[in-house]
């Protein structure tokens, strides 16, 4: 059936509900309301009022309760109205959630999800891409779909991971795009990559909204006969190395791709890994297109010039071509 | 748990009847001095008043304050200096509503592993066999041991840093935190983490403690949203200092157990300092379990050196939260009679106080009232116990200091649980869900932003 990539979330988390009785909702205005995208819209009067709870605006109270839950072989998934808040509870999912199987052995199988993202005018506190924060905590497993079949496929591997995943859902995405998506139950695995784009002459390697940037740029280059591949990382912690190894070795020239800031960005820690696994296959510098060096602004023409954009992808896959 | 089951559903999840009318008059003790706590206002009719019991048999009143004191050479230095009377007789210990003598020489016991324990830690310490600090619950061991010795096997607790007697209580042994403090390979988190951060969700039902204070709460709330889902109302218990109890997390976590009706019995051990910071200098209400009052929840106040109504608040706590009534905060009123870690001499502590507390030492009043005052134990009898608890902290040492140090490698692995490295299965039973009739619909609903 067709679905929207928040209708495939919304499906997944339905289905995982109605598997496993162990499953359940908590975030700030998810029963009744649904949610403020309305990802849990119906939920409750499907899964009761026990399973889908409404809680007080305490994001370390969400991730606690959600965690405290889960150590009683519960598999919480706890929203979070917009991913910007994540910050409010930094300390329980950095110091409490990540740490727990490494240092005392308890095994924690959460999913804290919510909206991501920019390209939707939300301002400095509604746009943000804060998975990085994550990325650095070892002990997470860190999410980022670019379409519906892979959204609903590992929202699903994530409710049934035995781990704490972090599950960034693109808003710009939500009702945007509509695919394919089979009836029958399946999975994606978490932390393999996929090639979004089979390409010859450079890959562009990125994730969620910015696969479809990727993409559109891709179309435009072929029309001049540069042959672009795509490679949709999916997982952002843990990266597949196989995957961008190999698609590095494939066109020997890489462009990295991300909204988030450039500084301390997903970019650097990818330039790290080809230089440790396909130092030899490159032909060219690795070229980073990212967000500025500042929150998001606010104002359309501001947010627009912050953000990375199909022509920015365009000019720079014409200058690595032809170095 | 059966006959618990109906109340505890018309409870859950924001059907609980509302603030302080029903918690305040049902937790009542008869014996206990009520102290209204009164909201400003002027017409009778618009006065509120709270109720927040108050066990204890004696009422300290002496306050903190910085003052700048002049050395011989004129110099200023700012000290802490204590005002109020510190002359008064200590209190005796106040007759428990439950326990009997064997439960009383019980934890007696225990407060006396508690001690015994963090002597041979000091020790350890000296000798350099001890990596890090040594942290210390000298003058606490009658809240650590009498309030866990309250719950039930199924119930769960999450101790912090100063409640290492709470784990002798739970079952763990001496050993256990010796080998953390030692950062042995045989340690319960294998050398990974020290002092009493770790836990045990498959039988002693602990939640291991992180270093940031007041995460405990919520994730202990959490704890009895996952039994209740599974038709248990168990008691979560967790302690905060009077510093701890500062941080917004705290604020959150009995929130969020006050609006879910949860079981959390959360003990406010005020301790007077935090590391160097007095007690006035962390909130201005006269007592931490006024806060009670603003979460919704019933609040009292004990003597957290007499073990007697540490445990019969604790026992009380408990109960309620087994029968679905929701969380309590009890405030433990005592002293830390050390520094902050073993480093620490605490010399911004006025000697007055020290000594003033000193008096009120958990475990010599509780020596006091089981040997002279009940009779329950004769001289012998306690000496022979005193001399098997000393033989068992030896026998614990000795397995603390030949358990090995990990190897380098154990640094690596078990950042993720690995297929086949733990089932996660329903601690209680598998929820009983029941479904309404809506069917999967696509949503059409406006969104917040487009």
């Amino acid at each position: 059936m067709q679905l929207t990539y928040l209708e495939a979330i919304r499906q997944g988390i339905w289905e995982e509900m109605d598997r496993d009785p162990t499953v359940f909702c908590l975030g700030e205005d998810i029963g009744i309301y649904g949610g403020a995208f309305k990802v849990t819209d119906g939920f409750i009067d499907r899964f009761g009022p026990e399973r889908v709870i409404d809680t007080p605006i305490a994001e370390s109270a969400i991730v606690g309760a959600a965690f405290g839950a889960s150590l009683t072989g519960m598999r919480p998934v706890a929203e979070f109205q917009f991913m910007d808040f994540i910050g409010c509870a930094f300390n329980q999912i950095s110091n409490m959630v990540a740490k727990t199987h490494y240092l005392w052995g308890a095994p924690a199988p959460l999913v804290l999800r919510g909206p991501s993202g920019g390209y939707v005018h939300g301002g400095p506190f509604h746009s943000q891409n804060p998975e990085m924060w994550f990325v650095h905590n070892p002990g997470l497993k860190v999410i980022c779909p670019a379409t519906p079949y892979d959204a609903k496929g590992l929202i699903k591997a994530a409710i049934r991971d035995n781990n704490p995943c972090i599950f960034f859902e693109h808003k710009y995405l939500y009702r945007r795009i509509k695919e394919e998506v089979p009836a029958e139950d399946y999975v994606v695995p978490i932390g393999k990559a996929r090639i979004a784009r089979e390409g010859r002459d450079l890959s562009i390697i990125t994730y969620a909204a910015m696969v479809h940037t990727a993409l559109e740029a891709a179309e435009i280059l072929s029309k001049e006969g540069i042959d672009l591949e795509v490679l949709d990382l999916r997982t952002v912690s843990p990266l597949d190395r196989d995957a961008i190894a190999q698609t590095v070795q494939k066109t020997n020239k890489v462009i990295l791709l991300h909204e988030h800031s450039r500084t301390g960005g997903l970019a650097g820690e990818i330039a790290a890994i080809i230089n440790e696994e396909a130092f030899d296959d490159l032909d060219g510098p690795i070229v980073r297109i990212a967000g500025l060096d500042s929150a998001i602004p606010f104002s359309p023409p501001q947010e627009h010039h912050y953000l990375p954009k199909v022509e920015d992808v365009v000019r720079e896959a014409r200058r690595l071509k032809a170095y | 748990m059966g006959n618990k089951k109906a109340k505890s559903k018309a409870n859950s999840n924001g059907n609980r009847p509302r603030n302080g009318s029903r918690a305040s008059k049902a937790h009542l003790a008869a014996d206990a001095v009520v102290r209204p706590v009164e909201r400003s206002g002027s017409a009778s009719r618009d006065l509120r008043t709270y109720s927040i019991p108050d066990y204890r048999l004696e009422h300290p009143d002496f306050t903190v304050r910085q003052r700048v004191e002049k050395d011989r050479d004129g110099a200023d230095h700012v000290r802490y200096e204590v005002e109020g009377n510190l002359d008064t007789p200590v209190p005796p210990i106040r007759d428990s509503k439950y326990l009997d003598k064997k439960q009383c020489i019980e934890i007696y016991r225990y407060m006396l592993l508690n001690r015994k324990m963090e002597v041979a830690l000091e020790n350890l310490y000296k000798q350099g066999k001890v990596v890090g600090g040594v942290y210390f619950g000298l003058g606490q061991e009658a809240c650590s041991c009498a309030s866990a010795y309250a719950l039930d096997k199924d119930d769960w607790f999450a101790p912090m840093i100063r409640n290492q007697g709470s784990l002798l209580v739970r079952a763990f042994r001496a050993s256990d935190t010796m080998m953390q403090y030692m950062a042995k390979a045989d340690s319960p988190t294998k050398g990974r983490d020290g002092t009493s951060h770790f836990g045990d969700i498959e039988k002693r039902n602990m939640v291991s403690p992180i270093s940031m204070l007041g995460d405990l709460i919520p994730v202990m709330s959490g704890v009895a949203l996952g039994a209740r889902l599974q038709g248990r109302d168990i008691a979560v218990m967790t302690y905060i200092g009077d510093g701890g109890q500062s941080t917004g997390v705290t604020y959150e976590g009995i929130n969020f157990a006050a609006v879910q009706n949860l079981g959390l019995v959360l003990f406010v051990e005020s301790n007077l300092w935090a590391y160097s910071t007095p007690s006035e200098m962390q909130y201005r209400c006269q007592d931490l379990a006024e806060r009670a009052i603003g979460y919704g929840i019933p609040g009292v106040i004990v003597d957290g050196t007499d073990a007697c109504q540490v445990y019969d608040a604790a026992h009380e706590a408990v109960g309620r939260a087994h029968s679905g009534g929701g969380p309590t905060l009890i405030e433990a009123k005592m002293m830390r009679m050390k520094g902050h870690a073993i480093h620490d001499a605490a010399a911004y502590v006025p000697k007055q106080m020290m000594e003033y507390w000193k008096k009120r030492d958990p475990i010599a009043r509780f020596e006091n009232y089981l040997v002279k005052e009940k009779k329950w134990l004769i001289a012998k009898e306690n000496e022979a116990l005193i001399a098997e608890v000393e033989s068992v902290i030896e026998a614990e040492r000795e397995i603390a200091v030949n358990s090995p140090m990990p190897t380098p490698e154990s640094a690596e692995g078990g950042v993720f649980c690995e297929d086949g490295c733990h089932e996660i299965k329903p601690k209680y039973a598998m929820p009983n869900v029941k479904k309404g009739t809506g069917s999967y619909k696509e949503t059409e609903a406006a969104v917040h932003l487009k």
